[in-house]
This record gives structure tokens, sequence and C-alpha cells, in this order.
């Protein structure tokens, strides 16, 4: 697996579930040592140098627990002394941003309270580099808009932001380079403006009349339908519409494909 | 070592620290003030039953034939089994948190994404079980001193005579507490681990047992950690058992270091 993130880019790491992303991310963070091969964070050893390179990253576990005695401001105050860093004041700024009561006790804590806690522990210190594995799971939509504001904040501000998903619409909303992972190698490394423009139009045909044309060259016909066609184009829009001006056209929509899409057509591409 | 990983450990340990420290401070109370009180009817007791006086001699690791000096009733308070499994299981508790605790838990990969050796780690844990351990021994020497009080003053030992004790105690503890550790470092499961660990120390003390009522067990006694350790002797010399103390230091400290290599080298993350 070969992947270089660029520093203060939003990444995000796709794949389903067993693929490897959870696996590549402990790896990266010392707690498994490579079988084969090296991970380096800033130019450092992940397994070697792990203390150093944990001091500049914040890191949520996708199934974060926390000791159920702590609360926020307990939390803050314990990482501040283990990184040697003042966490608390900022800590405080977010879980104001994030609407999270510091003084409740994780034992009580709802999934989502304890998610907000989780990504307020990762961020206080203002790391170089924040590694999330399925940050936004358990919270609602409105929280989910918060964070991921929250993210593209700090990404702003020069932050390194990895993380991993299976949630698309997501990670296409909020990440400008993505990679996917299937069985522990990676399948396409990307922006994903890029891996749009390989990826051609969508297109779709909605044909006046039952009798349909021939298909063209340029056309890769993915399902049809009677008098509807969806298929991938392949090349240039231009050579599509002089041909559909010849023929009966009742509709037309042509696209880029969305993450979806595209994440389905990489794996399936991958498979054969 | 990290100042704010050991604040954690002793904050999670507090409450066990505390517990533990009263279950030794009664047990050692109520045992330094009963057995030299029965001290005269237990001697009439074993004059009719020569099978008592070799139980005795198995629990105090040594025959002291007709000895009636304050080292017999203090000699069976300070290796009684139900003080040993009080400390030890404090020791079993302490010491198998982290890893395999905190795998169990599912908060290993919160404490291993934070800025720290697995080194730092572990010698932050075992600073903070060294503390717990002290405050334990300390309330349970309190006990046995508010104890003694109330017994005969030809029955009450030097208090460095019973220092001498603990200390060999507290080499004794920290032996199963090594054991701790290593299969601690070795395990995903804090349950497997505590399970070997009791294993063993119930082994320990019943061949420890066995060895001196069945010759053959006692070719093997030299195995058992209990075999070094003999309160009776000290409290009845005053003498530092060098050789045993010196054993039991090479136990615990291997075992402890083992432990630690294993859980510097190994891979972890939440199951």
């Amino acid at each position: 697996m070969a992947l270089n993130v660029p520093e203060g880019s939003l990444f995000g790491f796709l794949g389903p579930n067993g693929a490897g992303k959870t696996t590549t991310i402990r790896v990266l963070l010392g707690f498994l040592r490579p079988s084969s091969g090296r991970a380096a964070i800033f130019g450092k050893d992940c397994w070697r140098d792990t203390r150093q390179i944990k001091a500049d990253i914040g890191y949520v576990p996708g199934d974060l627990r926390l000791p159920s005695w702590i609360n926020g401001r307990k939390a803050l105050s314990i990482f501040s002394s283990v990184r040697g860093r003042d966490m608390v004041r900022h800590g405080s700024e977010l879980a104001e941003a994030l609407s999270l009561d510091l003084s409740v006790k994780v034992r009580r804590m709802s999934r989502g309270m304890r998610q907000k806690l989780g990504l307020i522990l990762a961020m206080a210190h203002r790391p170089r580099l924040l590694i999330l594995d399925e940050p936004t799971s358990g919270l609602d939509p409105l929280m989910q808009d918060v964070v991921r504001e929250q993210l593209r904040g700090l990404s702003r501000a020069g932050t390194t932001v990895f993380f991993s998903s299976h949630t698309l619409s997501e990670v296409d909303a909020l990440c400008d380079r993505v990679a996917i992972v299937r069985q522990g190698r990676i399948v396409a490394d990307s922006t994903l403006a890029e891996l749009r423009r390989q990826a051609g139009h969508e297109v779709m045909i909605r044909w006046r009349r039952e009798a349909e044309p021939p298909v063209p060259e340029f056309l890769a016909i993915n399902t049809r339908e009677p008098r509807v066609w969806h298929a991938t184009l392949k090349g240039e829009v231009e050579p599509l519409l002089r041909w559909l001006a010849g023929h009966p056209v009742e509709d037309l929509m042509i696209g880029r494909p969305d993450l979806e899409t595209l994440f389905k057509r990489y794996y399936e591409r991958s498979e054969r | 070592m990290n100042f704010g990983l050991m604040r954690k450990a002793a904050i999670e340990l507090r409450g066990t620290t505390i517990v533990f420290g009263l279950a030794m401070m009664a047990g050692c109370g109520l045992l330094g003030f009963a057995l030299p009180r029965f001290q005269a009817r237990i001697m009439q007791r074993m004059a009719e039953m020569p099978f008592l006086q070799e139980m005795r001699s198995a629990m105090l690791g040594a025959d002291l034939g007709n000895a009636s000096g304050p080292e017999v009733p203090f000699g069976i308070a300070w290796s009684h089994p139900v003080l040993l499994a009080i400390l030890w299981a404090h020791g079993i508790i302490c010491c198998t948190r982290m890893p395999a605790g905190e795998v169990d838990k599912g908060t290993i990969d919160v404490v291993l994404g934070l800025p720290v050796s697995r080194w730092q780690l572990y010698v932050s844990e075992t600073v903070v079980w060294l503390g717990s351990a002290a405050i334990v021994l300390a309330m349970a020497l309190a006990g046995s001193l508010i104890g003694m009080r109330l017994a005969p003053p030809e029955m009450r030992p030097e208090l460095s005579r019973l220092l001498i004790v603990i200390a060999n105690l507290f080499l004794l503890y920290a032996s199963v507490a090594g054991m701790a550790w290593l299969m601690s470092s070795l395990s995903d499961r804090r349950g497997r681990a505590v399970t070997v660990v009791l294993i063993v120390a119930v082994s320990a003390f019943l061949l420890n047992y066995l060895a001196l009522l069945w010759p053959a067990a006692k070719r093997v006694q030299f195995l058992s950690i209990l075999h070094y350790y003999r309160p009776v002797f000290p409290l009845r010399d005053g003498r530092w058992p060098v050789g045993d103390m010196a054993a039991l230091g090479a136990v615990a400290a291997g075992l402890w270091a083992a432990g630690g290599v294993v859980f510097s080298r190994r891979d972890l993350s939440t199951l």
C-alpha cells in the first residue's frame, strides 16, 4: 500500500467493512507493527518513533470508548497532563461549539455525546494531523454539519485531516482527496475532481418512441429499460450532443458521477 | 513515567486501594489481637492432637516444636491464607489493568493514541501500583499494631522485626504481581490473565503446604514462592532473610521486565 497524504488536505480513506481501513490507521498510530514495509508520518517511522509522531496527532477511534468515571473537564485536564500542553481552554471552546456539557460523566453520555468528547480530545491540542475513524457516526445530521465545519476550519488552518468512512456523501461533501482501499490495497488515490474526470460523464437518455437507435461507440450502456438508457460517456460531450440532434430525444441528463457511483465502479473494476 | 497517566491510574485505583487496605487492616488487627490471646489454648490443643502441630508447621513453613513466643501467633497471622489471598487479589487486580484490562474495556486505543511510549505507560502504571501496594501494606501494619496493643506485653514482637516481615511479604506479593504483569501483557483478556495467575499462586500455596506433609513434594518445594517467605524466623531472630528476599526479588523483577518487553513489542488494539 503506497499512500501519500498532502499536508493540509482533507483526505478521505474509503472502503467497505473489512477492507483494511482501521488496520491501516492502527499501523499509522503504532498499535500494530507492519508485517512488511514501512509506515511513516512527518517523515518518521510509525512504529519506532510513535511517541514523537503522536505528539502532533489527534485520533478518534471508530469504536470510541472512554473510562466511564471521567467527565469532559477531567478528561481535558488529564490529557493536558499527558501531552504537556494546555488543552482545557481550546477544549472548552470546542465543547461550546459542539454543545457538549463537560461536567457530564461518560457513563451518563449518549453515543453522540461520547463521540463529541472524543473529537474535542482529539482536536483540543491543535494537532498537525487529525486521524478519524468514522468520525460522525452516532451524531445527528445537524451536529454532523457542525463537525464538518470544524474539520474544514482545521484544514484551512493547515491541519491535515485523514479520515476513514463508508458514508460516501460525507466524504463527497468534505474531502478534496480520497483513496479507495480494497483488501489492504489502494485501488484509487486522487482528488475527487480527477476521479470524476477519469470516470467520464453519466448519461441518461429518454427516447420519445419505442424504436431506439443503435448504440454509438462513445456510449457504454450500464442499464437499459424500455425507452430509457443509463450509460457512461467515453470522451467529450460534443459528439454525443451532435449524435442526439438526429434522434427523437424526450429527456436528457448529463453529469459527473457521484462518489457512490465512482466507488462502486472502482470496486467492480478491481474485482475483474 | 508520565504524570498524566499516573494521575489517571491513581484515580482508577483509589477505591481498590482503600477497600483492600481496610480489609488488610481489619484482618491483621483481628489476628494480631486474637492469636496471642488464645496462644495458650492453641498450644494445649496441639499437644492433644499432633496433627494440628503439622498443620501449624505447614502454615509457618517451619517446624518450631513447642515454641510459644510471639513469633508463633504473629508468624501465623502474617502467613494466614486469608491475608495472603487479599493481598494477592489486590496485586492481580492492579497489575492486570494494563494492557489486558484496557483491551477488555475497549479503552486501549485511546490510551495508545496518546504521545507516550509503551514503556512509559508500563512504568507509570507500575509506580501507581507500587504506591497502592505501599498504602495497603501500611494499613496492614497499622492494623497489626492496633491488634498488638491489646495483646499481653510479652506476646508483642518488636516493630523492627515486623518491618522485616513486611519487606519479605512485599517481595512475595511482588512476585505474584510480576506474574500478573506478564500474563496481562501476553493476553487480550483480563479474565484469562487473572485465571492463570490465580492457578499459579494457588499451586504455589498448595505445593508449599504439601511439602511439609509429603516428602515427594519437598524435592520441588523450591519452585513455590512461599518457600521464600517464612515470617516466623525474622520474628524470632530479628535477622533479614537475605537469600529468600533476593530470590523473590529476582522472580518479581524478572517477570515484571518480561511483561514490559512483551508489552512494548506486541500488536495491541481494541478487539
